[in-house]
């Protein structure tokens, strides 16, 4: 019963890892191996007596005999390291098994009792293998600077940089198309927009929403928003200049690329009050020469008074 | 001069003295009787002279007490003293009060003085003549935080004592007549010039960016001036104040020019330039001559025009090249040939000796030209255009040197003049007349110039000359034909010198042909044999060899082309007819701009391939000039548009554009702008306009053209632009509207949404886009508002969209741009006139009545002139009485306060009636006709006691020396104008007759006695109440500004008009109270007393 429950699970988890094994080879190993500890699990129950066992508690057990492995090999692991040797020697294992509270002088005689069931051994299945890194080309060899016991390149790939990007979209028709198109759309959106928040006018009577007008409204002041620029062409005459001055730099080189300072004050000055840097300067020299009457404080009220009087 | 003239009038009257004041003329009347112009026209033009301050006559007479008849008798001197405020003036002086938050000078408030020729005495009381000069002091106390600019030099500024007002006091020390002064008050910026530290700059609150733009050309426009007339600048400053809702764009006064506002521009704006600068040194022009030179009448102005128009001329000259010059000459030469033969004639020179009148039947019925208040204004455009055309005659004549001698001559006198402060006699140099300047042409010339001048400034009329030509190859000779008409209206006769360049294959060779009574045909030996096979370089006017392909050309004719008066030495029409080959060839090698505009123009009626492909030579030439290659465009599209059935290849300039203005790599996409160069810049704009014009077979626009169009706005890239694109897309939005076709319209159906013809659709969301965007982006000057509102009107027209007005009258409100309004009133104008709307006509009359801007005001009469709902010749439905009588108030009452909207009220009449009887209206007027015949002798009883009630009235007040606010009063309520009817009509009937008796007795005494009765003006006199001379002070006008605080003017009597040696004193203070409100009216026979 026990047994065919065990089968009966081992041949489940056959079937599963069967079915896992064409997709990971590391799982099939640790199925197998679990498998196997599962046999020893059930020997070792038939060899104290049990006729059958549930399959909860054979894997129960199963998992502490791996846990209890486990924390062998750990344990000696670190022994052996402790001692700075990778390989654990027989007194590595001893002294675990001391720590863990093993008497191991009982061990040989049990490893030796009559009772004792042999199984067969597991199947060789092989330790699944790292899949191989691919290889991009030559490792490089070291350079002379570097000493040979260093380790290795790596893959060229790994340090390799091969700049990949989109092909850029360098066909002057598809770029002023889509300027255009999309300044439109915008265009279209924000009116449409203003007009659907505000008040519209319509040319036709019977529908109000195919070519809305924003209402006109009047201004308070109106020449200055016709005679001033607006702020995106004060930004724009500013652009231009200094894009102007780009051009010049380019043609005439480095040497002005150098001193970026400099170009950029000079484009502030010319900028839009273009005639302001002369005309305060020659009336910052000529403050005092300059006598125009309007430029005169006001005079206190008293004098007039005398004069009216006189 | 003033006081001598005052004594003048004083021996001659003896006892009056007359201050000539105030001229309100026909406002005085009640709405005249007879709604016949005819009628009207001699009454106002009575009226005016009745008035005429150079005539000796004015509005507010001043008697002289008989107890000082003895001090005038010894020549001494008086002083008066005028003490008057000005209440809400409708003219004279208009405020600009935007209706924000906060203060005056926080709103940037402002007002200025403005009119049409002499208007000063709408703002206070002076002898408002061109040719009364005297010096003055001027004092104006305004609000701390505004600036009061006005003539002559600033002398100081000081505050009143709550330190809240201060007052500007100014000098002028050269004398100068009334009609120079002006005023501007407002919280102006100030900019001192960089480059000359006595001229200073005006300008609105946060202008200033653009101002220092604007102006740092002006003095290169001073030195020009001033080296062309070896003199400097006659005043010791010069201000420039630039202002909202002008009057005009350019008004010139002593030392100082008032300026739109609008002239205002930045560095980023290209179309604007030139004209600002135009207008700047046209100002300054004036300055010279018209401000400090002044006239000594009104038939001396055209002097005054003439040399300030000729040299701005020669400014321009230098400052746009030759070209430019020639073509602007050109350009002036046709408007006033266009507008002579059209309406009949501007006369330069106008006499007033009766006979004179006979030799020159009035060019112009409906309006008399003796007086310049009467005239129209259109008529006085033309008047300065000719009068600079006529002094580049003389120029021609005399030569350049000489001409120039003589301005400088003028100008050295008068500034001799102008020093004397103490020998006003000495400053009737200072004026000049007609006789004058011909006088010291003979003196520097040594020339004849007479025949000239009896040509063409004693006469009106251009001349009009039709040539012909036959080549005869056996004598090898031209024989030319040069017929003329002069019957028509508008024309006269020509006899003398007549210029004729005829190109050769040999070179080009000059005749001077004499025109005589009766020579028609006259013989021109030619200097080439025909064609001969050599190849041979043509020599050209210039002197420059060109290649020609002569294959087109007759074999038996070595003519390549012939010019008529080719130097534009008449002011004439020249008609000639040419083969289209020499056409041809006069517009591929002709150098002179002129001839190659003749040529384009010509060209139309010659659509073959062959000047198709010299047009388009022409188009794609970078040396030739620009408005030349300009009007090509025009021209191709006409010729294109007659070749329609036999036209190959794509539309007519389009691969042009493309090869120009579009990529290399993508043909349908232009490149993004740049517009450094200026004449491709023009180019580029009018190309598509034109092409716009082309049509299909079907006569609708080729869809190639309009996809073409859309193309350029959707691509269009201004952003890497050194300047604004704004003028460049106004005309894409023009081109789309060139492009508009008449709908196809099936039984009247309502146009709708559903019906609306795709290609319309497009274009309409392009306008739709454009108009939005610049609710959020306006562009300068909103030129894309405009161009739009036009759009819309031509789809409205063409049966796109419901005609609905609408639209049109919401931008035309006040408080958009004075460009917007304009634009939407136009086209409320067309729909006015196509839609016979009556409800529109009102709503524009209505706005003529009360809109506050006089620009627009004015605008509205002059394009309902240009494009009238109905003519006299037509029956239409809006032809009622109510509007008869509507716009009769409108001239006779309504429009007192500005001459230029009285005449162009008449013009609108004229257009609209005719000179007689308005055929809507019912007999029975005529009646009355009768009735004023036989009442002219008797003055009809029943206005004698009203007359007389004045007088009493009157005679009470002058005793209480009280100022005369209170008492307007009795009076307001009972001359209502709106209400008057038969009574009044008597009224004012009593007053023609004695106005027309008042010309032939110019100085009776008694004038006013009926004259005040139904004024609605801005300023009357209110009152004389005696004259008060105080021994020491200067007599002393106040004026209230009503909405600025005060300003006092101060005439300053040293050697003035009012200039006292030993005033006598005088009993009693004289008051003078100016009523705006049209309700106070002054008291009958008041000024009387």
């Amino acid at each position: 019963m026990a047994d065919a429950a065990a089968t009966a699970g081992a041949a489940g988890s056959g079937t599963r890892s069967g079915s896992k094994q064409s997709t990971n080879p590391a799982d099939n190993y640790h199925l197998a191996r679990r498998r196997t500890l599962q046999v020893v699990v059930s020997s070792l129950l038939t060899e104290a007596g049990f006729e059958s066992a549930e399959k909860a508690s054979v894997e129960t057990l199963t998992e502490m005999l791996q846990s209890y492995i486990s924390e062998i090999g750990r344990s000696a692991k670190s022994y052996c390291e402790h001692t700075a040797r990778t390989q654990p020697t027989l007194s590595d294992i001893v002294v675990t098994l001391v720590e863990m509270g093993f008497n191991v002088d009982t061990l040989p005689a049990y490893a030796k009792r009559s009772q004792r069931m042999v199984i067969t051994a597991p199947p060789v299945t092989n330790q699944p293998v790292a899949p191989k890194a691919l290889t991009a080309g030559q490792n490089r060899p070291h350079p002379p600077h570097i000493p040979s016991h260093f380790p290795e390149f790596p893959d060229p790939h790994t340090y390799i940089k091969t700049p990949t990007y989109r092909e850029p979209v360098s066909d002057y028709q598809v770029l002023r198309e889509k300027a255009a198109s999309q300044r439109r759309d915008v265009e279209r959106a924000l009116t449409r927009f203003m007009a659907k928040t505000g008040e519209t006018q319509s040319l036709f009577k019977d529908d109000v929403s195919t070519f809305p007008l924003i209402a006109a409204r009047p201004f308070t002041i109106p020449y200055l928003t016709a005679l001033l620029p607006s702020e995106l062409e004060m930004q724009q005459m500013e652009e231009t200049d200094s894009s102007e001055q780009d051009e010049q730099t380019d043609t005439e080189n480095l040497p002005l690329h150098i001193s970026p300072d400099d170009s950029g004050a000079e484009k502030e000055n010319t900028s839009v009050l273009q005639q302001n840097p002369s005309l305060s300067g020659s009336r910052n020299g000529e403050e005092s020469i300059i006598d125009n009457p309007y430029l005169r404080p006001v005079k206190k009220p008293k004098i007039r008074r005398k004069k009216s009087l006189s | 001069m003033l006081t001598n003239k005052w004594c003048q009038v004083f021996k001659k009257t003896f006892g009056e003295i007359r201050v000539l004041l105030l001229s309100l003329a026909f406002s005085l009347l009640s709405p005249l009787p007879r709604r016949n112009l005819n009628y009207f026209s001699n009454a106002y033009a009575a009226a005016v002279s009745a008035v005429d301050p150079d005539a000796g006559n004015g509005e507010l007479c001043i008697k002289v007490p008989s107890e000082l008849w003895k001090h005038v008798d010894e020549l001494k001197v008086l002083k008066i003293h005028i003490n008057f405020s000005l209440d809400q003036p409708k003219g004279g002086l208009h405020f600009v009060v935007p209706s924000v938050e906060g203060s005056m000078a926080e709103r940037g408030a402002h007002v200025f003085s403005c009119g049409y020729q002499n208007s000063t005495r709408f703002w206070f009381p002076c002898v408002d003549s061109y040719s009364e000069l005297c010096t003055w002091k001027l004092e104006f106390t305004v609000d701390a935080a505004m600036v009061a600019v006005s003539n002559g030099d600033l002398v100081e500024t000081v505050y009143t004592h709550d330190m809240r007002k201060k007052t500007f006091h100014y000098m002028l020390t050269i004398p100068t007549s009334a009609s120079n002064i002006s005023l501007a008050i407002g919280p102006f910026e100030i900019l001192v010039d960089p480059y000359m530290h006595e001229v200073t700059h005006f300008c609105l609150p946060q202008l200033l960016p653009l101002l220092k733009h604007t102006t740092s050309y002006l003095h290169e426009v001073f030195e020009f001036y001033e080296e062309i007339l070896t003199c400097r600048y006659p005043y010791s400053c010069f201000k420039t104040v630039f202002i909202d809702e002008a009057y005009v764009e350019v008004a010139a006064y002593a030392s100082m020019s008032i300026f739109s506002t609008n002239l205002l521009h930045s560095a980023m704006i290209i179309d604007e330039t030139p004209l600002t600068r135009r207008c700047l040194a046209q100002s300054l022009a004036q300055q010279f001559f018209g401000c400090f030179i002044s006239r000594m009448s009104w038939s001396d102005e055209w002097v005054l025009k003439g040399i300030s128009g000729y040299i701005y001329g020669l400014w321009m000259k230098k400052t746009f090249g030759v070209n430019e010059y020639r073509h602007w000459i050109k350009e002036e030469l046709d408007k006033i040939v266009a507008y002579e033969l059209k309406t009949g004639g501007v006369l330069l020179h106008p006499m007033f000796g009766g006979g004179k009148e006979k030799d020159n039947p009035a060019p112009h019925p409906h309006f008399s030209i003796k007086h310049p208040h009467t005239l129209s204004w259109e008529y006085y455009t033309m008047f300065q255009c000719k009068a600079h055309l006529v002094m580049r005659l003389i120029e021609n004549r005399i030569s350049m040197e000489f001409m120039l001698q003589v301005f400088n001559k003028l100008l050295s006198l008068a500034s001799t003049a102008s020093s004397q402060k103490f020998q006003s006699h000495m400053w009737s140099q200072m004026l000049v007349s007609t006789s004058g300047f011909l006088k010291s042409i003979s003196n520097v010339s040594g020339k004849d110039i007479q025949p000239l001048i009896k040509q063409w400034v004693d006469q009106s009329g251009v001349v009009k000359f039709y040539g012909s030509f036959a080549f005869n190859r056996k004598r090898n000779v031209l024989e030319l034909e040069i017929k003329q008409d002069y019957t028509s209206p508008g024309t006269q006769k020509y006899v003398g010198p007549l210029k004729v360049t005829v190109q050769e294959l040999d070179g080009s060779f000059n005749h001077t042909l004499q025109i005589e009574e009766n020579s028609l045909k006259h013989d021109i030996p030619c200097h080439s044999k025909s064609r001969r096979n050599k190849k041979k370089k043509i020599p050209l006017m210039n002197g420059e060899e060109v290649d020609m392909d002569l294959s087109a050309m007759d074999a038996d004719s070595p003519l390549l082309w012939i010019r008529i008066d080719p130097d534009m030495a008449v002011l004439r029409k020249v008609d000639s007819e040419q083969a289209d080959f020499m056409w041809q060839y006069q517009l591929r090698y002709e150098r002179d701009v002129v001839a190659q505009q003749e040529a384009i123009s010509a060209l139309e009626r010659f659509p073959t391939p062959a000047s198709r492909l010299a047009l388009t030579d022409v188009l794609e030439q970078e040396q030739c000039f620009y408005r030349v290659r300009m009007a090509a465009c025009f021209c191709l599209a006409k010729i294109a548009n007659s070749m329609v059935s036999t036209w190959t290849g794509p539309p007519a300039m389009k691969s042009l554009f493309t090869r120009m203005f579009c990529c290399k790599t993508c043909p349908n996409i232009v490149k993004t702008n740049n517009f450094m160069s200026f004449q491709s810049y023009f180019l580029q704009k009018t190309m598509p306009v034109a092409m716009a014009l082309l049509r299909d077979v079907h006569n609708l626009c080729p869809k190639e053209v309009l996809t073409f169009i859309l193309d350029l706005i959707k691509y269009n890239d201004n952003r890497k632009n050194k300047f604004s694109d704004n003028y460049y897309r106004a005309e894409m939005i023009d081109a789309l509207a060139n492009s508009v076709t008449p709908a196809v319209s099936v039984n009247n159906e309502v146009r709708t949404l559903d019906n609306l013809n795709p290609d319309v659709r497009l274009i309409l969301e392009e306008i739709t886009r454009f108009l939005n965007m610049e609710k959020l982006l306006p562009s300068y000057r909103h030129t894309i508002t405009v161009s739009c509102l036009r759009a819309i009107r031509v789809l409205q027209k063409n049966g796109h969209v419901p005609s609905d007005p609408s639209l049109f009258k919401s931008y035309a409100e006040y408080g958009h741009f004075v460009d917007i309004r304009i634009a939407a009133l136009e086209a409320v104008v067309d729909y006015t006139k196509v839609d016979r709307s009556y409800e529109e006509l009102q709503w524009l009359l209505t706005m003529v009545q009360n809109d506050p801007v006089p620009y627009v005001r004015h605008k509205i009469l002059n394009m309902l002139t240009k494009n009238p709902p109905f003519t006299k010749s037509m029956e239409s439905p809006l032809c009622n009485e109510a509007l008869v009588d509507q716009l009769w108030k409108l001239m006779n009452s309504g429009t007192s306060h500005d001459w230029r909207l009285r005449c162009g009220a008449v013009d609108l009449y004229f257009t609209l009636f005719g000179l007689s009887r308005p055929s809507c209206l019912p007999l029975p007027e005529l009646g009355l006709v009768l009735n004023l015949k036989e009442k002219k002798a008797v003055l009809n009883p029943t206005i004698i006691p009203e007359a007389i009630a004045g007088n009493q009235e009157a005679a009470v007040n002058p005793s209480s020396h009280t100022q005369l606010v209170g008492f307007q009063n009795p009076f307001s309520s009972s001359q209502d104008e709106e209400e008057i009817d038969m009574d009044t009509v008597h009224d004012s009937q009593a007053f023609i007759s004695h106005h027309l008796n008042m010309l032939e007795r110019p100085s009776t005494p008694g004038l006013s006695k009926y004259r005040p009765a139904n004024s609605r003006s801005a300023l009357i006199p209110q009152h004389s109440a005696g004259c008060d001379g105080t021994p020491t002070t200067k007599p002393q006008w106040n004026m209230e500004l009503p909405r600025k605080g005060t300003a006092g003017l101060r005439r300053w009597g040293e050697g003035g008009p009012l200039r006292v040696a030993r005033p006598p004193r005088l009993q009693g203070s004289l008051g003078c109270g100016c009523a705006p409100d049209p309700s106070p009216v002054l008291p009958k026979g008041q000024l009387e007393r």
